[in-house]
């Protein structure tokens, strides 16, 4: 098989190579490998799962969907086969298709590029009365003997007896004739979805730009949101493995902040990963893994078009964390601690279905983890809506990273200008558990104060045994 | 767009909300946000906080009360299950008084956005998820990237708060709203001066009174004050020694 340039030079199936090197000096050759071939087809055939749940391999190279039940789904044959084409020829497969009643008829009219769509039973039967007898899968003396009988086309097989046929040329082409036809019943083995999805593309050369591999990944994703698709899952989190010729391999997490299973979301997080990333040597492989999946929720579709435009919060901010770093993006929480700085604590932004789809607030997705876990913070449900705490009423709505020691004079600190105490001391003394530990606010031992300074700034300060500070601000 | 053209009435055009006449305030499609104020309603265009739009809110001195000004706005969208980012804050948010004001700590989120606050604040108005999103952008933020956001915040119902520096009153910004806040000359109130909206402009600054963490008492509150001051400066004199 050669690319449009080669085949442009001359360059066929059965010549030598130094033939075609000789046509071609530039040729690049490579060595055909079935088990990557067939490898691609299963992976082709993961994708295909937006299509249809029914998809049979027909190896070596030929993909079978049963389409007939989703055309209501996708508003017709034409629309499935459009979108089909639009995603093969982004993953850049070149494909030659046909649509038709029966898998056989379907498979023999797509191998010499027919590209229609039959719909009915006779139209097929008489396209495939048109064609030659060299049907792939047939022993090759059946076609020399059907030649030597003055048989060329397949139309010209079913016009003689049956029996006398079955004679000459084995049960095989004749049976298979009654299938193409619709004669005869041609069950299908269907093609399984993998339990798990783990599945790797070797790069046809060398990867030294991030950016680059955008594109391979590409394949994989698509791949992935069909597998997800066939098995009504989402993915939490997937890891995408980039192989080096040598060295260590880099592993690239991609964590969802809610379960997806949208391709163009996928995509837009990949490369934002890859913008950031930096290749230490050029990439051989790639990997990619589904590491957590989580049940799909069965949603009906909206009737009328209610969503709003744009991705939404949650596949926004993942975005912004892949771009930022994962520690810049977190929602807010509290914590029972007296100590101010330590009651907020801030966690990663993760939905649950959990939380937000089921009617009793119970755990509604089982979930299933294949990788590591992750540990997934839910806040509190809405079902239990805490009375807001009362402590925080009269507490300031920021606080500076690190208590500001206040100058004192005259007795009062200041700040802008003397502040005037305007609340009775509020005694916080807490903490005692990780005194002496590295990074912990330890033990304080402190007198809390409202007050303002003349510039009309309402702050929290704080005095204790070395002096007053300025903790908080009344924004 | 319509090939053939339809006969007008002046008043049509004028009932549209992207039409304002100079004398009186624009009505927004979107609906706006009650600010909590009456005064305040009264004077903004659609009679609260925008959505859609870029507002800018343009405050010198912190803790004058400007973040509680919008506090009943925010609360609001928070109860009614918006998502709230605040991207680039200047300080740490006090988790338990935000919890108090009445918002949704698990959808409150914090960007650190660093040098890339320009455009964590324009993904997060072009997504449509979030009801309201207030930002601390750089003081040297140019009128391209004002102009950026205030394009990605146009059709989407949130509320985008630009936090700038009062200097920047003075450079022009897309932002049809802007606000510039002060310490009123009385104590215990918030000066509240609207320097551009859709409408004719404002000649007064409004003073509004703001909930402050203890109710100001003006001078009467000084023996208050006085007393706790000894108090703590006695129990500080004494702790001293020991420790």
């Amino acid at each position: 098989m050669g690319d449009r340039a080669a085949v442009g030079a001359g360059v066929c199936a059965g010549q030598k190579l130094s033939t075609a090197l000789g046509l071609l000096p530039g040729l690049a050759v490579f060595e055909r490998d079935e088990k990557r071939e067939r490898q691609m087809l299963e992976n082709l055939a993961c994708w295909a799962g937006r299509f249809t749940p029914t998809i049979s391999l027909a190896p070596p190279d030929t993909l079978l969907l049963e389409i007939g039940g989703c055309l209501r789904l996708f508003g017709g044959a034409e629309a499935i086969i459009a979108a089909a084409l639009a995603g093969c020829s982004e993953q850049a497969y070149s494909v030659s298709w046909a649509a038709a009643p029966t898998p056989l008829g379907a498979g023999w009219l797509a191998r010499i590029g027919a590209a229609s769509v039959y719909p009915e039973m006779a139209g097929m039967q008489s396209a495939l009365a048109k064609l030659p007898c060299a049907i792939p899968g047939w022993p090759n003396e059946v076609e020399n003997r059907l030649e030597s009988f003055g048989l060329k086309r397949l139309g010209e097989l079913l016009t003689i007896p049956g029996a006398g046929l079955r004679r000459r040329v084995g049960n095989r082409p004749v049976d298979d004739l009654l299938r193409a036809w619709g004669d005869l019943h041609d069950p299908q083995k269907s093609f399984v979805f993998p339990e798990n999805f783990a599945i790797d593309i070797e790069l046809p050369a060398r990867v030294e730009h991030a950016e680059a591999l955008a594109f391979a990944g590409q394949r994989l994703f698509a791949s992935l949101a069909g597998w997800l698709h066939g098995r009504q899952f989402l993915v939490r989190c997937c890891s995408l493995q980039l192989t080096h010729d040598e060295g260590a391999p880099t592993l690239l997490a991609l964590n969802f902040a809610e379960p997806a299973a949208d391709e163009a979301r996928f995509l837009r997080l990949l490369r934002e990963h890859l913008s950031s990333l930096k290749l230490k040597a050029p990439v051989e492989a790639l990997r990619l893994q589904a590491d957590e999946l989580v049940d799909m929720p069965s949603a009906s579709a909206q009737l009328f078009e209610q969503a709003a435009e744009g991705e939404g919060a949650l596949a926004c901010l993942e975005r912004l964390r892949a771009r930022l770093g994962d520690g810049a993006v977190q929602a807010l929480g509290e914590a029972a601690d007296h100590r101010p700085e330590c009651a907020t604590r801030s966690h990663e932004v993760v939905f649950d279905f959990g939380l937000n789809f089921s009617p009793k607030g119970t755990s509604f997705g089982a979930r299933l983890t294949l990788g590591p876990a992750v540990a997934s913070m839910v806040a509190a449900s809405g079902k239990t809506p805490n009375p807001p705490p009362k402590i925080g009423r009269n507490r300031p709505l920021w606080l500076l990273p690190k208590p500001q020691a206040l100058p004192e004079r005259a007795g009062s600190p200041q700040w802008h200008g003397p502040l005037k105490l305007l609340s009775r001391s509020e005694r916080l003394e807490s903490g005692w558990w990780d005194e002496g530990e590295g990074g912990a606010a330890g033990d304080v031992r402190r007198d809390y104060f409202v007050a303002r300074n003349p510039l009309g700034q309402w702050a929290w300060i704080f005095r204790d045994a070395e002096g007053w500070f300025l903790h908080g601000l009344f924004a | 767009m319509n090939a053939m053209p339809l006969p007008v009435a002046l008043a049509d055009v004028l009932a549209r909300g992207d039409v304002w006449r100079g004398d009186t305030l624009a009505s927004l499609p979107e609906s706006a946000i009650p600010s909590g104020h009456a005064e305040l309603d009264a004077e903004l265009p659609g009679g609260g906080w925008p959505r859609g739009n870029l507002t800018e809110i343009l405050v010198d001195r912190s803790s004058v009360g400007e973040m509680s000004l919008l506090l009943p706005a925010l609360a609001q969208l928070s109860a009614a299950g918006g998502w709230l980012a605040l991207v680039a804050p200047p300080w740490l948010p006090h988790g338990p008084a935000w919890a108090a004001a009445g918002l949704a700590l698990e959808r409150l989120v914090i960007v650190q956005a660093g040098k890339n606050a320009a455009w964590s604040v324009e993904q997060l108005l072009a997504c449509g998820g979030f009801a309201g999103v207030l930002a601390w952008p750089d003081a040297g933020i140019s009128a391209q990237a004002l102009r950026r956001l205030q394009v990605a915040a146009e059709g989407r119902s949130v509320f985008a708060c630009l936090w700038r520096s009062t200097a920047a009153a003075q450079m022009p910004s897309p932002a049809p709203l802007r606000v510039m806040l002060n310490p009123a000359a009385e104590a215990g109130l918030l000066s509240l001066r609207i320097i551009k909206r859709r409408g004719r402009p404002v000649s007064r600054p409004l003073d509004l009174s703001i909930p402050r963490p203890i109710p100001y008492l003006g001078r009467s509150s000084r023996a208050v004050a006085g007393s706790s001051l000894s108090l703590v400066a006695a129990r500080g004199a004494a702790a001293t020694p020991v420790a």
